[in-house]
């Protein structure tokens, strides 16, 4: 009996090897040489704190804001901001790491008001989808649900608009939103330091597991602080996605995600010793 | 009040598991801009209790924002953090967790924070053990804002303490 959605227990020492398509030598084919140049990435967060030293140059910044006078109840204000709490920042500088010439976009979503959460998270990865987003990092997710069909129905559509949505998983029992959606790439903190390291989890709904237990993140205020959780896994991910795009443009969020799973430490064949 | 009564025997439960320092609860108000801490226990307990901080403002409050829990190693490092804390209580931890706490329409009400546990905050053990529990002390919420005499019986505080021990020995087996 489980009790816990301990999705990290799945990427615990003995990995279960997974069936992946036979690339050879797939982590050169998917990342050798990239810098993730001219691939634009979504921070859909907290805002993102561009002059912080370890995010650099933000390609663009959009706040989406609740407003009651607007059609659909929220505005998005483009422009520069500041990163309300530092979360955002720290997804920027994990993506930034891995893949440092990718165009970051900062998407604020989240402020200092709860009600509404999420609809602008929605709205969010709608303006991400339709500015030709090649990703969308979600560290962040909704249990609403009411937000469980119009969530689901703009991650269908990111996912055939060619916008990759990389949702962190959530520890909390019961389902949580999008991280469930088949139509995004899931991802739950995996112990290690390596932020190369990846792994598919045979069993799903969270499919990958990714660097996310003390990793050293920037943080509001110029600052870095060490956190753990499933938020910073995700963004390791969303870059290495940036890195393979960059190198492979025009894959698309079901190719990106077979490939991922192919450059997976335990890719291979089902069942196999090694 | 009630359900102050109840969330200390809550906290308390929750500060013993993790042999933490300090736990609190602060629900959101109304308006869904401010957190007030109604239930806390350990270092610095009497000092937060009542305190109102912005949703906007610090860990529990990202943890608020997103709807994901989040472990820091040392949150001394955000300076606008332990200002807002050193304004609210004697005790300025070094690690803190945080996890958001749902109502059953799967809305953030409040955040359940634990203060320098004893134990390896460094593992998905800790955030899905606190994700579980901030789950149960939702439920309590709910359930005392419904009924509040008949939420107020220890007995279910046992309970919620078993299930969860039960569950930390299964995922540790």
């Amino acid at each position: 009996m489980s009790v816990l959605p301990a999705w990290s227990a799945a990427f615990a020492a003995d990995l279960t090897r997974v069936r992946a398509l036979p690339l050879p030598d797939a982590r050169e084919w998917a990342f050798g040489g990239s810098t993730g140049a001219g691939v634009a990435v979504a921070v859909v967060d907290s805002g993102v704190d561009a002059d912080h030293p370890r995010v650099g140059a933000v390609a663009g910044s959009v706040a989406i804001e609740a407003d009651p006078e607007a059609p659909q109840g929220w505005r998005a204000v483009e422009g520069p901001h500041e990163d309300v709490v530092g979360h955002g920042t720290a997804c920027a500088g994990i993506i930034r790491s891995l893949a440092p010439d990718a165009e970051i976009h900062s998407v604020r979503v989240l402020g200092p008001q709860l009600k509404g959460r999420g609809l602008l998270f929605h709205a969010g990865i709608r303006w991400a989808l339709e500015h030709g987003m090649a990703v969308a990092n979600l560290s962040l997710s909704s249990k609403s649900e009411a937000m469980f069909a119009p969530l689901h129905e703009v991650a269908d559509e990111a996912y055939f608009a060619g916008t990759l949505l990389v949702a962190a998983a959530n520890n909390q029992p019961g389902p949580t939103y999008p991280s469930q959606y088949a139509s995004v790439v899931s991802v739950a903190a995996r112990p290690g330091a390596d932020p190369w390291a990846l792994a598919y989890n045979p069993r799903p709904p969270v499919e990958f597991g990714a660097c996310g237990i003390d990793v050293d993140v920037a943080w509001g205020g110029g600052q870095s602080i060490v956190a753990t959780g499933n938020s910073f896994a995700a963004p390791h991910v969303a870059g290495m996605a940036a890195v393979l795009l960059a190198k492979h443009p025009g894959l698309t969020p079901f190719q990106v995600k077979a490939v991922l799973q192919a450059v997976s430490d335990n890719a291979g064949e089902a069942g196999s010793a090694s | 009040m009630a359900l102050e009564k109840d969330l200390s025997g809550s906290v308390a439960g929750v500060r013993a598991l993790f042999g933490a320092a300090a736990c609190s609860c602060a629900l959101v108000d109304d308006e869904g801009s401010a957190l007030t801490y109604v239930a806390a226990d350990g270092e610095g307990s009497r000092e937060i209790l009542g305190v109102v901080l912005p949703v906007g403002r610090g860990i529990a409050g990202w943890a608020a924002m997103s709807g994901q829990p989040i472990a820091v190693r040392d949150v001394r490092a955000d300076p606008r953090f332990a200002r807002d804390v050193a304004e609210s209580t004697h005790y300025i931890p070094t690690a803190l967790l945080a996890a958001p706490m749902f109502d059953s329409q799967g809305e953030v009400l409040g955040v359940l924070s634990v203060l320098d546990p004893a134990v390896d905050e460094s593992s998905d053990w800790t955030l899905a053990v606190l994700g579980t529990l901030a789950s149960q002390v939702a439920a309590l919420v709910e359930a005392v804002r419904r009924a509040p005499a008949a939420a107020a019986d220890a007995s279910r505080l046992e309970a919620l303490g078993r299930r969860v021990l039960d569950a930390v020995e299964d995922y540790e087996r």
